[in-house]
C-alpha cells in the first residue's frame, strides 16, 4: 500500500513536470520554428515542424534597413567591454574583503549588500542628465563605466573567493617579493578562474539582455544594440513580415541559448551560490 | 616593526577598493543625489533655464490619478506574479528534494525550467506580442480547434493583456526561484528529518517546522530581490503593448511612467525625477523594512 500511494504520487508528479515543462518550452520552440517558416506558411496555421525560409526572412529581416549584423557586433562588443571590467573590479574589491583588514571593512561590506537592496535603475533621470553634462550620452562609455562598481557581483566574489583563498600561498608570494597587485594577478586570478567564470558568464548575458539603460542613453541608430533593434522592429516597416520579425527575435536569443546549453552547470550553481549568505 | 609592515599591507585593502568606490561615487552615488535634486525644479531637456519648485512635482504627482494609477499597477503585477511563482517553487523544490519521490533528472528539470529566466526581456515581450497578435498562432490554434468561435484581439482586452504580463513574469522567473529554493533546502542538516522521522512526524509536519523556519533567510531574500525587481519593471510591459500601457494603463508601470514624462516632447526631467525619487523611496523603504523585520535573528547577532 505504501509502495502504490508511493508510485502513484511519483506518476503525477511526472505528470505536473511534464505539463510544466511543456508550458516552459513551448513559446521558445514556436520563436524558433516560426523563424524558419514563411509568413505566408505563418498566416496559414500554427505549426510546429521547421520549414525551409530561414534565408528568405533574413534578407527581409536586413533588406528593410534594419542593421541587425550591425546590432549584433555592438552587443558583442558592449557586452565583453561590461563583462570584462565588472568581472576584474568585482573581484579586485571581493580580494580586498578577503584578504586584507581594514577599519571601515565591515561597513563597507555591509553596505555592498544594502546596495543590493535598492533598486538604483530608479535614479536613471540624474544618471542622463549627468552624463549629458559630461559628454557622455550616446556614448558606450556611460555604459561601461558603471559597471566598475557591481555591488552583486562583489558579493558573489566575496562568497567565491572566501571558498578558495589560501593564505599560506599569498604569504609565500610576499616572501618571495611579488607585489600585492602582482600577487592578485598572478596568484588569486588562476586560483579564482572557475568564480570569475561564473561572474563573467551573469554579467555578459545581464548587459547582453539590458534594454533600459541603453534605451535612456544611446541615441544615434548606429549604435543600437540589440534589444533596442527589437524594439524598432515593432515599427510599421515589418508589420506584416511575421516570418522575419520571428528570426530577428530568434537571432537575439539563440546565442544565450546556445551559451545556457554549453555551461549551464556554471550558471545554476551560481544562482545557488548567490542567494545562500553566512 | 611587524605590526608597521601589516598596516602598510592592509592599506592596500584601501587601494584596491578605490575604483569600486570611485565608480560607486560617480556612476551610483550622485546620480540619485542628481535625481532628487532635479525632483525640486521644473527642469526640461529642451530649455536651459529651470527653477527650484520645492515639492510642486510632486504634488502634482498626487493630484494625478495616473501616478496612483502605476503604482497600484506594478504592486498589482509583482504580487499576482510573485505568488504562484513562489507557490510553485515551492512545490518543485520539495519534490526534487524528496528521497522517497526519488525524481530522476532533477539537474536536468531544473536547468529547463530556468532557461526563460536567461531570454532577453525585450524580445520575449515582442515573441509574446506576436503570439497573440490577431493574425498570430495562439489565435490560430484556438480558433482550429473550436476553443473561440473567431479570433479575438487579445491585447485589447485589459484582463488579458494584465494576465500575459504576469503570466511572462512568472515563466521568466520560478525556475529561478526553484534554484534558489532548493540551494537552501540542501543546506538543511538531514540529521534534522532524521531525528523527526523517529518521532514520527509527517511530511507536512516536517515541512511545517523544520524546513521552513531554517528556509526563511532564503524566503526574505527572495521576497526582497522579487519585489526591488517587480518595482522596476519595464521591458515586457513596455514593449507587450504601445509602450503607453495600453489597453487604457492597464499595465503602466512606475518605471513607464517615468520613461514617459522624460520622453514627452518637451523632456520633464524635473517631473520625471520626481516619479523616481518617489518609487525609490517606496521600494527602499519596503525592501529594507522586510529584510530588518524578517532577518534571521541569529545571524543578525553573529554579524556584530
Amino acid at each position: 500500500m505504501y509502495k502504490f500511494t508511493t508510485l502513484l504520487l511519483r506518476g503525477l508528479v511526472y505528470l505536473f513536470l511534464a505539463a510544466l515543462l511543456l508550458v516552459t518550452l513551448t513559446p521558445i520552440w514556436l520563436l524558433i520554428v516560426n523563424a524558419t517558416r514563411s509568413t505566408l506558411e505563418i498566416q496559414q496555421g500554427i505549426g510546429f515542424w521547421p520549414s525551409t525560409h530561414m534565408l528568405e526572412n533574413y534578407g527581409i529581416l536586413v533588406g528593410r534597413g534594419l542593421n541587425m549584423p550591425r546590432g549584433f557586433v555592438n552587443s558583442l562588443f558592449l557586452s565583453i567591454s561590461v563583462t570584462i571590467v565588472s568581472v576584474y573590479f568585482s573581484l579586485l574589491t571581493a580580494y580586498a574583503l578577503v584578504v586584507y583588514d581594514f577599519p571601515g571593512k565591515q561597513f563597507f561590506y555591509n553596505f555592498i549588500l544594502v546596495l543590493v537592496m535598492l533598486p538604483m535603475q530608479l535614479s536613471i533621470i540624474g544618471f542622463y542628465q549627468y552624463m549629458s553634462k559630461l559628454g557622455l550620452t550616446d556614448s558606450y562609455w556611460a555604459l561601461i563605466l558603471p559597471s566598475i562598481a557591481s555591488a552583486g557581483s562583489v558579493f558573489f566574489g566575496k562568497q567565491y573567493l572566501e571558498s578558495v583563498v589560501i593564505r599560506d600561498l599569498i604569504d609565500a608570494a610576499r616572501i618571495d617579493g611579488a607585489g600585492e597587485l602582482g600577487i592578485f594577478h598572478r596568484v588569486m586570478l588562476p586560483i579564482a578562474s572557475p568564480g570569475a567564470f561564473t561572474m563573467a558568464l551573469f554579467a555578459f548575458i545581464a548587459s547582453w539582455n539590458n534594454f533600459f539603460t541603453p534605451f535612456i542613453v544611446i541615441s544615434s541608430v548606429e549604435k543600437y544594440t540589440l534589444p533596442m533593434l527589437v524594439q524598432t522592429m515593432r515599427g510599421d516597416v515589418y508589420r506584416t513580415e511575421y516570418g522575419s520579425i520571428y528570426l530577428g527575435l530568434a537571432l537575439t536569443i539563440v546565442p544565450i541559448i546556445i551559451i545556457y546549453a554549453l555551461f549551464s552547470r556554471y550558471i545554476v550553481s551560481g544562482i545557488a551560490m548567490g542567494s545562500v549568505k553566512e | 616593526m611587524q605590526t608597521l609592515a601589516k598596516f602598510r599591507r592592509n592599506y592596500y585593502g584601501f587601494l584596491f577598493i578605490l575604483p569600486f568606490v570611485l565608480a560607486f561615487l560617480i556612476f551610483g552615488l550622485y546620480p540619485v543625489y542628481n535625481t532628487i535634486a532635479l525632483s525640486f525644479t521644473n527642469t526640461t531637456l529642451m530649455s536651459s533655464k529651470a527653477e527650484f519648485i520645492g515639492l510642486k512635482n510632486f504634488e502634482r504627482l498626487f493630484a494625478d490619478d495616473v501616478f496612483l494609477k502605476a503604482v497600484g499597477n506594478t504592486w498589482l503585477l509583482w504580487l499576482l506574479n510573485f505568488a504562484p511563482q513562489i507557490g510553485i517553487a515551492m512545490l518543485l523544490s520539495v519534490w526534487f528534494t524528496n528521497a522517497r519521490l526519488n525524481i530522476k533528472g532533477v539537474g536536468v528539470w531544473r536547468a529547463l525550467f530556468f532557461l526563460p529566466n536567461l531570454l532577453m526581456p525585450a524580445a520575449v515581450a515582442s515573441l509574446f506580442f506576436s503570439l497573440f497578435s490577431f493574425f498570430g498562432p495562439v489565435n490560430q490554434f484556438m480558433v482550429q480547434n473550436n476553443f473561440l468561435p473567431e479570433a479575438m484581439h487579445f491585447l485589447q482586452n485589459k484582463t488579458i493583456t494584465r494576465g500575459l504580463v504576469v503570466f511572462i513574469q512568472w515563466w521568466m522567473w520560478f525556475g529561478n526561484t526553484v534554484i534558489i529554493l532548493m540551494a537552501g533546502m540542501t543546506s538543511i542538516p538531514v540529521a534534522l528529518y532524521e531525528a523527526a522521522m523517529v518521532d514520527g512526524a509527517t511530511a507536512t509536519q516536517m515541512f511545517r517546522h523544520i524546513t521552513l523556519p531554517l528556509l526563511k533567510p532564503i524566503l526574505v531574500y527572495i521576497f526582497v530581490t522579487s519585489m526591488v525587481g517587480g518595482m522596476q519593471m519595464f521591458d515586457i510591459p513596455y514593449l507587450l503593448t504601445d509602450g503607453r500601457g495600453a489597453p487604457s494603463s492597464s499595465i503602466l508601470t512606475n518605471n513607464m511612467l517615468m520613461y514617459l514624462k522624460f520622453s514627452s516632447s518637451q523632456g520633464h526631467i524635473g517631473a520625471a525625477s520626481s516619479v523616481g525619487v518617489m518609487i525609490f523611496l517606496m521600494t527602499s523603504i519596503c525592501s529594507l523594512a522586510i529584510f530588518y523585520f524578517l532577518r534571521d535573528k541569529d545571524s543578525a547577532q553573529t554579524r556584530k
